[in-house]
Formats: structure tokens, C-alpha cells, sequence
């Protein structure tokens, strides 16, 4: 018996080395970047050795130093060069430019119901993140070995580093131009935006009047009824805290409707992750709303593409790329700002960014260069991690399979 | 005795696995049983807000029920045409055999646009990936029918109808029966698949991918072991009703 344990036990083995051996991927430049498809392989890639680090939003960056196989070494605010990514934006709203102009006040609805979530989330933080840890994880816990952890305790850790604003102001603007020049480097912009100004960049990415009308809205202190859609109205979303105002708009939906008369009611109360909810203006439903989840940004933009949902709460990399190719939707305003973070596997002796450059050059020097994932080609991560390591003097290049 | 023989080596499988995952001691690699186990043994508790095991399982069965039960409606009919009529079969057959090789998940992207999101678009997936097997074993066991069969039942005087009806399709169904065996177990499979599209909230496959986001590789498992429990236990139905009613398949000669 202890015999056949032993063959299986080496067959296993073997069969797993052969795996580790046959599957090695090339980097030919300083620093490698495997791309992930969003961040769900991430945890696994890590604690088996088979990265280095990833980049990835919240509250994935928490997962590894919860779950032991990592460590965090910067925020995205902080990443070089200095000061360029204070503040950066990261997930917007968006909204198919047909319903604009078929129903503009639902839009301006929509726009309110989100505002008034973000002003919640910022003066209830630790509400907002029990929320979002209901919405993700049912608050349940997350088991790794021998270590368990509450989801409201990850979310709770993730949520400070995360910033709700609305505002789509001058500098944010700017912040979402910087990401079509990023864009471009990519070679990910091939059509209306590959070679525009500034200004025309701007005319074609943002419509700001939702947000400037539902801010009139909010402090007149009275919701414009729209007009009720007969069809649901799709409303896609990240599975992120990014996207705590809508999680927060639906779960408070009776506090949002007794203070300012619009609410977002889930058609099955029970739900941890509410399907359908009701957009309610002044007690009186205005229309149906389907929410969507996805695992990544272009997922959304195929959605919106062939008008399956008519909003989205996603990143501002894959919209502009969607608008790029002619699918018709507009940024009406920021969700949040930061929200990001870069994580190694435990044992690196980086501690923060410039340990983790000299760790990066040391592993270049000795011909095994590090390997980074990220959550997809031209993604928010994969942008400004490209241009911390460049502006940190290393090279990047896609891991070869 | 072949049954005690053949529960040893799952048995085996067992201990290895805690061994391995002992002395590896990485769960991401391979969690432990007893990480897993629990998970198995409360089937209606809540996953990380997805709901039970046992709620996402019936909800994985109701949308693999639909496509296989259209799938069925439309590849039985088709097959009995494509098998008795040789000049239908050469109209369908490669339009047939060009679709036959497409895997069913790379219709993903499209099924979203011409389905959306949701229940239509997975059963559009299950439809493809039980519609094949149904079809060419139909089209086989109708092409398979004795000719003399269908000759006596011409001379006693039997319309066309009564052929197909009283000789074709009983004389068929042993054949269409393994068809549909094999195709709810493709089915099964792709329903899987299917629920790895964007947009989808529940089911077995839904539940293990989203628990991949967190690294619950012991969600994983036990999603996996139910799927193929649930896997099982249909080809078990399927075959004791092939066993049942079908037997006489092998006896006629």
C-alpha cells in the first residue's frame, strides 16, 4: 500500500514539474507583463510562483496580503513619476448617446441616484464597505490554508485607499486625456480618437450636462420625473468597490427614496446581488433596471456596443477605446478616483517602489527578469504600471506564451 | 464485484490528495479536504453571496434542461428527415458538418448579440452542444433500420406515415436514446461554459469562476465535485432507461 502511495505521489510529482517546465513563458524585456483578463487568475498565478507581482483594482490588491502570498508595495496614487497619478481617474459613468437623446431626464436621474451614493459612501465609509463586502462576498469569508478572513474586513482595508468623486472637472478631464496618449502608445487607438486634439478628444469622450443638471437637481432639493421607459434599461457593472455608489444606491434604496424622492429598489429584497431593481422618481417607478455584472472593462463595451445595456459603471480605458470605435456612448462623470495597487509575491525583498526597481534590475541583470500581471492590455493598470517601470528606466514587453 | 473493485481507486485518488496537499501545503495548488469537504456537506448554505450549491445547481439544470429540451424538439425531426430522405440528407448534411466542429463557447460572443445576456444566450450554448450528438445519432439509427422491416410494413399495405411512426422511429429509439444520453452530457458541460458569460449572476459554473476572483480554490473544488456528481447521476438515469425499455436491442439479430 505505502508503496502505490508513493508511485502516485511521484507520478503527481513529475507530472507537475513537467507542467512547470513545459509552460515557461518568454520575457525578453526588463520587466514582463502577462495579461490576466481581469483579476481573477491573479491570486493563483501569485501563489504559485508563476508571477512575480500584479497590478489590479481594489479589493483584489488586499486579497494577497490577507491570504499570505503577497504583499502590497504602492497604491496607484504613488506611483512615479510623482504627483503624475494623484487623483488619477478610474472608473467612470456611461451612457449610450441614444437614450440621452430618447430620455435625457433618466439619465439625469441616474446621474442623481449615483451622486447622492457617492456623498453617502463618503460620510459612511465603514457602511459603504459592509455594503460592498454584502454585494462581492454575501459578507462571507475567504478561507486561504489555514487563514480566514471576514470579506468586510478585506473590503474595510481596501475601501481607504479607493476616492468617490463625481465631479468630471477640468484636471479629471485632463487625467482621462492622458490615458488616450497612453492609449495610443498601445496602438490601441485606431479610429475617431488616433489622431485627434485635446478639444475634439474631449467633445467626443464627455457629456457633462447629466452630471451639471443633477447637481441643479440635488440642491433644488427636488428629482425631475422622466418620462417611463416601456423596455428594461441595462445597467452594466465591475464586480469592485469602484462601483460602490451603485451597490450603495440599491442596498439604502429606502433611505435614498424617504430623503430625495429617487431610489433604486431591487425587485427581490433578499438578494446579496440584486438583479433587477425599479428606478423609483418620487415614490413612482420611472423604469426597470437590469443590472449586469462583468468581469472586465471591454466586456461592458461589447454589451453597450449592441445595446444591451444602455449604462455602464466601468473603467475609463475601455470606454474610450469603445468610443474609439464608433460605439456610441458618452462619460458623463467619475465614479472614483486611485483605487488601485501593485503587489509582490512575499518573499521580494521590495518593500515599496524603488526597492521593487532595484529588485526588477537585479532580476533583469542576472537574465530571469520579473513578471507582472495585469488585468488586460490598455487597461488603467497595465497604463501606469507601463509608465512607472519606463519613467524607473525598464523596459517592458508582453510575456510570449 | 465490479462496483467494490471500482470504488478503490477513487478511494485511493483520496489519500493522495490529502498527502499531496499536506506536504505541498499551498491551497491554491491543491486545498485540503477538510477545506472542502465541509463545503460539500452544507449544500444549502450561502457562497460568498452566489447562493447555495443546491441553488445553483438547480439553476445550472433548469437552463441545461431548456437547450437540451430544444435541442431534442429540433434535432430528432431533422435527423429522422436527414436519415430517411438520402436527397434531404445531401441538402443538410454540409451545412452540418461545416457548424459540427465550431465548439459551442466560441458562439459566446455572438449568442450575447443576438440573444443578450442572460438565460437565452446559455441555452442557445447548451442547444449547440446537445444538438450534434442528438441529430447524427438519430440520423444513424434511422439509416440503420432494417430494410426488411420497412418492406413488410410497405406490403401489408403501411402509409409512409404509418412507417415512420410505427417501424422508423421505435426501431430508431434505442439509437436516439444514446444520442440523447450523450448529448444532455455535453450539454452539462457547456452549461458550465455558458456561465462564465458576462452578465451571468448564478449557476454551478458562475459560482466557481467567481470564486476564483478570491482565490477559494476549496469553492472550486467542491463546485467541481458537484458538477460531476450531478453529471453522474443523469448518465445513471439515462442508462437504466436504456437498460429498461432498450434491451432488446441486443437480442433481435
Amino acid at each position: 500500500m505505502k508503496g502505490m502511495r508513493l508511485l502516485l505521489l511521484g507520478c503527481l510529482a513529475v507530472l507537475l514539474v513537467a507542467a512547470a517546465c513545459t509552460t515557461t513563458q518568454q520575457v525578453t524585456g526588463d520587466v514582463g507583463i502577462l495579461y490576466t483578463k481581469g483579476t481573477g487568475p491573479m491570486p493563483t498565478l501569485l501563489a504559485t510562483k508563476q508571477i512575480d507581482g500584479y497590478i489590479a483594482w481594489q479589493p483584489f490588491v488586499e486579497v494577497a496580503p490577507v491570504a499570505h502570498i503577497g504583499k502590497v508595495i504602492t497604491y496607484s496614487g504613488e506611483l512615479p513619476p510623482a504627483g503624475r497619478w494623484q487623483n488619477h481617474p478610474c472608473c467612470v459613468l456611461a451612457a449610450r448617446t441614444d437614450l440621452m437623446g430618447s430620455n435625457p431626464a433618466l439619465v439625469d436621474a441616474m446621474g442623481a441616484a449615483t451622486i447622492l451614493a457617492t456623498r453617502y459612501v463618503n460620510d459612511h465609509p465603514s457602511e459603504g464597505a459592509e455594503i460592498v463586502a454584502d454585494w462581492l462576498a454575501g459578507k462571507g469569508n475567504f478561507t486561504y490554508g489555514n487563514v480566514t478572513v471576514s470579506s468586510v474586513e478585506v473590503l474595510d482595508r481596501a475601501f481607504p485607499t479607493v476616492k468617490f468623486v463625481n465631479e468630471p472637472s477640468e484636471a479629471w478631464m485632463n487625467g482621462q486625456v492622458e490615458f488616450i496618449y497612453a492609449l495610443r502608445e498601445l496602438k490601441a487607438l485606431t479610429g475617431s480618437l488616433s489622431n485627434t486634439t485635446d478639444t475634439q478628444s474631449k467633445a467626443l469622450l464627455f457629456d457633462t450636462g447629466p452630471y451639471t443638471r443633477a447637481m441643479a437637481m440635488i440642491g433644488a432639493g427636488k428629482i425631475t420625473a422622466p418620462p417611463a421607459e416601456r423596455d428594461p434599461v441595462g445597467v452594466g457593472y465591475l464586480l469592485s468597490d469602484h462601483d460602490a455608489s451603485l451597490f450603495v444606491a440599491v442596498k439604502k434604496w429606502q433611505y435614498f427614496n424617504d430623503t430625495y424622492g429617487i431610489a433604486l429598489k431591487p425587485h427581490d429584497m433578499t438578494a446579496t446581488r440584486p438583479d433587477v431593481v425599479d428606478l423609483l422618481v418620487n415614490g413612482v417607478k420611472v423604469a426597470e433596471l437590469k443590472l449586469i455584472p462583468a468581469d472586465a472593462g471591454p466586456q461592458l463595451m461589447q454589451l453597450a456596443a449592441t445595446n444591451t445595456i444602455q449604462f455602464a459603471y466601468v473603467g475609463n480605458p475601455p470606454t474610450i477605446a469603445a468610443i474609439d470605435k464608433g460605439t456610441p456612448v458618452k462619460i458623463l462623470m467619475a465614479l472614483n478616483d486611485e483605487g488601485s495597487g501593485v503587489v509582490v509575491v512575499t518573499d521580494s525583498p521590495a518593500t515599496d517602489w524603488d526597492s521593487f526597481v532595484r529588485w526588477a534590475k537585479e532580476r533583469s541583470a542576472a537574465g530571469k527578469p520579473i513578471k507582472m500581471a495585469a488585468p488586460g492590455k490598455g487597461s488603467i493598470q497595465d497604463v501606469m504600471l507601463r509608465y512607472a517601470l519606463e519613467e524607473s528606466g525598464l523596459s517592458v514587453k508582453e510575456v510570449q506564451a | 464485484m465490479r462496483r467494490p473493485l471500482g470504488i478503490i481507486l477513487p478511494i485511493l485518488l483520496l489519500i493522495v490528495w490529502e498527502i499531496a496537499a499536506q506536504s505541498i501545503n499551498n491551497q491554491f495548488i491543491l486545498p485540503r479536504l477538510e477545506t472542502v469537504v465541509p463545503v460539500l456537506l452544507a449544500p444549502t448554505v450561502d457562497i460568498l453571496g452566489t447562493g447555495s450549491l443546491v441553488h445553483n445547481a438547480l439553476v445550472s439544470l433548469e437552463r441545461v434542461g431548456a437547450g437540451f429540451l430544444v435541442a431534442l424538439a429540433i434535432a430528432i425531426p431533422l435527423g429522422v428527415g436527414m436519415g430517411w430522405s438520402q436527397r434531404f440528407d445531401a441538402i443538410v448534411d454540409t451545412t452540418i458538418q461545416l457548424l459540427r466542429p465550431i465548439p459551442p463557447l466560441a458562439w459566446g460572443p455572438l449568442a450575447i448579440a443576438w440573444f443578450s445576456v442572460g438565460i437565452n444566450s446559455m441555452v442557445f450554448i447548451i442547444f449547440l452542444g446537445a444538438f450534434f450528438p442528438i441529430l447524427l445519432n438519430t440520423i444513424d439509427g434511422v439509416k440503420s433500420i432494417k430494410k426488411t422491416w420497412v418492406e413488410v410494413a410497405q406490403t401489408l399495405g403501411a402509409s409512409e406515415r404509418q412507417v415512420l411512426s410505427k417501424v422508423v422511429l421505435p426501431g430508431a429509439s434505442p439509437t436516439i436514446w444514446t444520442g440523447l444520453r450523450v448529448g444532455f452530457g455535453i450539454a452539462w458541460m457547456c452549461v458550465i461554459a455558458a456561465e462564465w458569460l458576462p452578465g451571468t449572476t448564478s449557476g454551478l459554473g458562475y459560482l466557481t469562476l467567481y470564486a476564483y476572483n478570491f482565490g477559494q480554490m476549496h469553492y472550486i473544488i467542491a463546485g467541481m465535485i458537484t458538477i460531476g456528481i450531478i453529471g453522474i447521476a443523469f448518465d445513471f438515469l439515462f442508462r437504466s432507461v436504456e437498460d429498461r425499455w432498450f434491451c432488446w436491442r441486443g437480442l433481435e439479430r
